[in-house]
């Protein structure tokens, strides 16, 4: 998933145009720069989870791998999000979001966008409606309009009934987190397609976790940058920082809350000697299955195919397959 | 209409311009430098979608990889497995083309973006400007070769009107030798322009002058034609045949026995006709065998005396032994002894304001000529000359020059030339348009140097010669090293294959590295041509000429080898009546000196008589052979009469 930061464009340009004429007294926030995703503000975890390959966690050399093995991934699905704090109303902040995602077709070893499912774009306000004297337009097919841009409101109660308070980092927040949804909406949207079409296994960049029919897809493969939760304690924690590159994890049962259970293995795809200890490392998410060290085996193989070419010059290269890379330069490149 | 095959682009780094546009394509997208292309326009200007043509001049390739070592780390060092990566990397094919036309053309503004078209035939003529001169009843388009790219094939036309007069002319093409570019473009150029120009637009003939190598030698003689030349013919609207109507001139060796050309093979002579000047047509343009320091203003006067007093009139002075009509090389120079003498006589210093000196020198730099260019120039005044006043439609007139000195040279081209140029001022050269070749330009009209007769003259011609009809087809090698006024003033410009050095001068600096680039490595038949209407240069492809190549004419029909008298009179008359033998030329000639049997020999040949023996013949009889005297009968002596007193 990508977040991007950059300058005002034309769409902020135009929602803020939009809301200043109807929001007497709303500003423009100058410099407006894209906000940070909430998920960073989770503290890393530990957690422990089920082992399904043995009964202890150990490193395991993926087999067979060598310079020509090839990969089973026929297409890659990433998102990407611009959030942006364009405006705002006394102490209400006033978001853009553009939400993307894509998936890119391998064809004769070049990517191209999948002709099945264009790629999804949504450029939505995220308002705290409560907050503001703003008169909405009648509400068409659910969704409130404002103008041309669909409007979510950051401001409404949660499960509990209560209602945000006013405080504008916390009208941020959820605002940020509106647009993460989103665009996780529109990643699961277009796994799902993948899915229906049951064609070749599909890269995904992050979790597949979300989505039952995604998470129970034998041709959906989750690869997992990031680990501010590691699914390891102990002893286990020791194994997977010193895998050594092409090693794996055994497979263990990731079952989130309010998510699916999914199988899940570590895997270092670079030398770490000289870097971090996360470097290199990914975690993979499949369907779970009966045999999965022969398929953990066998998708791993096809992860460490997918490091060549670098995704240079992309900071996170040393995890990142460059069919992700090339996914997050074309949503760059429409949003 | 066809698929788009690219977009048109633009940043503030590289943004388009009224002049110039950038655009992707696919990958395998069958464009190059060259190629033209359309831009349709995505918004409508005044009601109508804009169009521009452009042509590709630069391409640039690149992929996402920031540094080479990128590439390096990913493939741990070993180029071998980078041919494994699951995934090639994005990849951009980015192209820069020049305009050729935009349309409206006003307002002019910056291309738009917009799809990109691979540009068919009709798109071509429309981007070339062609579209003028293809419409019905202005149909001056002259065929030149045929544009090609991706699964396009448009024959490009030149403007008559432009390139043959009166709106611009001449045509300077540059190529390195060795390839047959500039020979080969020329032949086929001269073959297009016999089928193509314009009946309404009068006649045309081309004096060639062969200055190098057997080349123009075999232009009636039909060559070979690749099957795809026949295609290219055919595309063209041209019959892959010879010329129809070649006459070949040529002077004699210093020998005088045989003509001095590559096409001296007895079966070949029917058409060649021997070029010989005698004193009139050498006088005339003394100026350019005479360098600057022979003809000073005294000696210039001198000439300019003789020429109106003395040649071809009766000419007498008190100082001179008998009156005198100079007529020949020989009889000028009788007269100058004559005059000499007569001064020596008197002790005198000059004569009729003339110093003895400066009549030593010019006496000295004429008489000279006639050795200097021996052959061409006859002692004895016969002359042999093009048929002016008399130049055929579509006839290609080859004067081979190739193996005669720099100076034989000079005063072959410059006469003719001038006289080709008299003729039209006076409109009766026979044809209302004469194309001249030449090659070496860079030898005739240095950039550099000394200012020569000829360089003036082709100056001249260069800057003048379209109104009269007389246009320039000139060749070089080094178009850096021709005189700027000649080249700049051809409103056509052809490039074949061109040396990196020549391209790396400032003429060529207004081509993209890419065309550069392209035209040093051209393959044989490929052409860059500027013409007047074409905005930019364009590529063409023409056919392999349907005459015979010099190297296949000279193995085919080998240059005759010096021959003995009897032999070279035998090979010049057998042309004009195949009866004649060499016993009858031994017979005929037996008596008689070589050179009053080459004389008899011109004059036949210059009369081409129906009876050729007769008049072959004819030629001696003015001379009465040298009979032994009848031995006197011994005379009777008187006897003494019978009465003589003084009787022994």
């Amino acid at each position: 998933m990508l977040v991007s930061n950059s300058g005002p464009d034309a769409a902020s340009r135009a929602a803020i145009r939009l809301l200043m004429r109807r929001l007497p007294g709303a500003s423009a926030v100058e410099g407006s720069s894209n906000l940070e995703l909430s998920s960073t503000s989770e503290q890393p975890q530990l957690r422990s989870a089920e082992i399904v390959e043995g009964s202890k966690l150990r490193a395991n050399k993926v087999p067979d791998v060598t310079r020509t093995m090839a990969s089973g991934f026929g297409a890659f699905l990433d998102g990407a999000q611009k959030v942006r704090m364009i405006g705002r109303y006394e102490s209400a902040p006033l978001v853009l979001g553009i939400t993307s995602a894509a998936v890119r077709v391998r064809v004769n070893r070049r990517l191209v966008t999948w002709g099945d499912q264009p790629p999804r774009l949504e450029h939505k306000l995220y308002l705290p409606l409560r907050y503001l004297p703003l008169s909405m337009e009648p509400p068409d097919a659910g969704q409130p309009e404002y103008g041309q841009w669909p409007v979510v409101d950051t401001s409404t109660a949660n499960s509990n009934g209560e209602y945000p308070s006013p405080h504008p980092t916390m009208l941020l927040e959820r605002a940020i987190r509106a647009v993460d949804q989103e665009r996780e909406a529109l990643e699961d949207e277009l796994a799902e397609a993948w899915c229906a079409r049951g064609e070749a296994p599909l890269f995904v960049d992050g979790g597949i976790s979300r989505s039952g029919r995604v998470a129970s897809s034998t041709n959906v493969i989750g690869v997992i940058k990031s680990h501010r939760t590691l699914y390891v304690e102990g002893e286990a924690l020791k194994t997977v920082v010193g895998l050594g590159k092409g090693e794996r994890s055994s497979v263990f049962l990731v079952s989130p809350r309010s998510r699916h259970a999914v199988m899940s293995w570590y895997l270092r795809l670079r030398d770490p000697a000289g870097h971090d200890v996360l470097w290199g490392l990914v975690r993979v998410e499949m369907a779970q299955c009966e045999n999965p060290t022969e398929r953990a085996d066998e998708i791993s193989r096809w992860v460490l195919a997918e490091t060549s070419p670098l995704a240079l010059p992309d900071g996170r290269w040393d995890k990142m397959s460059y069919g992700i890379r090339d996914v997050e330069e074309f949503l760059r490149a429409i949003s | 209409m066809s698929e788009a095959l690219g977009r048109v682009v633009a940043t503030e780094r590289k943004p388009n311009t009224p002049h110039e546009f950038h655009f992707w394509t696919a990958i395998d997208s069958p464009v190059g430098i060259g190629t033209i292309v359309r831009v349709d326009g995505a918004n409508p200007m005044d009601g109508q979608i804009p169009h521009i043509y452009g042509i590709i001049v630069e391409g640039f390739s690149y992929t996402d990889l920031q540094s080479p070592m990128h590439d390096v780390l990913g493939h741990d060092g070993l180029p071998t497995t980078a041919g494994y990566a699951a995934t090639e990397r994005a990849e951009i094919r980015l192209y820069t083309a020049a305009v050729l036309r935009q349309i409206p053309e006003e307002p002019l503004q910056p291309v738009p973006m917009g799809q990109v078209f691979l540009a068919e035939e009709a798109d071509v003529q429309v981007a070339l400007r062609m579209d003028s001169y293809l419409r019905e009843g202005a149909n001056t388009g002259i065929p030149i070769g045929v544009y090609r790219a991706g699964g396009t094939e448009a024959v490009i036309y030149l403007d008559a009107d432009f390139l043959l007069g009166p709106e611009a002319a001449h045509l300077n093409i540059t190529g390195v030798s060795g390839l047959a570019t500039k020979t080969s473009a020329v032949e086929w150029l001269l073959a297009s322009l016999f089928k193509h120009f314009p009946e309404d637009k009068g006649s045309i003939a081309a004096v060639c002058f062969n200055v190098k190598g057997p080349d123009l030698c075999y232009l009636d003689q039909p060559g070979k034609v690749e099957k795809s030349d026949e295609a290219l013919y055919e595309k063209l609207d041209v019959e892959p045949k010879p010329f129809q109507s070649v006459e070949y001139f040529a002077p004699y060796t210093a020998k005088g026995l045989a003509l001095n050309t590559f096409r001296n093979n007895e079966a070949l002579l029917d058409n060649v006709t021997p070029l010989t000047w005698g004193l009139r047509e050498v006088l005339q343009f003394a100026e350019v065998l005479l360098n600057k320091d022979d003809i000073d203003a005294k000696a210039d006067a001198l000439i300019d005396f003789i020429t109106e007093n003395v040649v071809d009139k009766e000419f007498s002075d008190p100082i001179l032994s008998k009156k005198h009509r100079v007529q020949s090389f020989a009889d000028l120079d009788a007269w100058f002894r004559d005059v000499l003498q007569g001064m020596e006589r008197k002790d005198g210093e000059s004569w009729r304001t003339h110093h003895v000196a400066t009549i030593r020198k010019v006496r000295n730099r004429l008489s000279n000529i006639s050795t200097r260019c021996a052959g061409l120039v006859t002692d004895a005044g016969a002359v042999s000359d093009l048929p002016f006043g008399s130049f055929e439609d579509r006839t290609v007139y080859v004067v081979d020059v190739a193996n005669l000195e720099e100076d034989a040279q000079d005063l072959i081209f410059a006469r003719i030339v001038s006289k080709l140029r008299e003729h039209l001022e006076r409109r009766d050269l026979g044809v209302k348009h004469i194309v001249v070749f030449v090659d070496e330009l860079n030898k005739y009209a240095p950039g550099d140097g000394a200012d020569t007769y000829v360089r003036k003259m082709l100056l001249d011609i260069a800057e003048r010669g379209r109104y009269l009809g007389l246009v320039l087809f000139s060749a070089q090698q080094f178009r850096s090293q021709v005189h700027r006024r000649v080249v700049g003033n051809s409103g056509t410009s052809l490039f074949g294959r061109m040396d990196p050095d020549e391209l790396s001068t400032p003429g060529y600096a207004v081509l993209s590295p890419a065309t550069r680039t392209k035209l040093a490595t051209l393959e044989k038949g490929q052409l860059m041509i500027r013409h007047p209407h074409f905005t930019q240069p364009i590529f063409v492809r023409f056919p392999r000429p349907a005459v015979m190549q010099g190297r296949e004419g000279s193995e085919r029909y080998p240059q005759a080898s010096d021959v003995s008298l009897d032999a070279a009179i035998l090979r010049a008359l057998r042309p004009l009546d195949p009866t004649i033998s060499l016993p009858w030329v031994q017979e005929i000639t037996a008596l008689y000196t070589q050179e009053e049997v080459i004389r008899a020999r011109n004059a036949t040949l210059l009369a081409r008589p129906d009876n050729v023996k007769a008049y072959f013949a004819a030629q001696f009889r003015k001379i009465i052979p040298a009979q032994a005297a009848p031995r006197p009968m011994a005379g009777s002596i008187k006897s003494a009469p019978e009465n003589d007193p003084y009787g022994f």
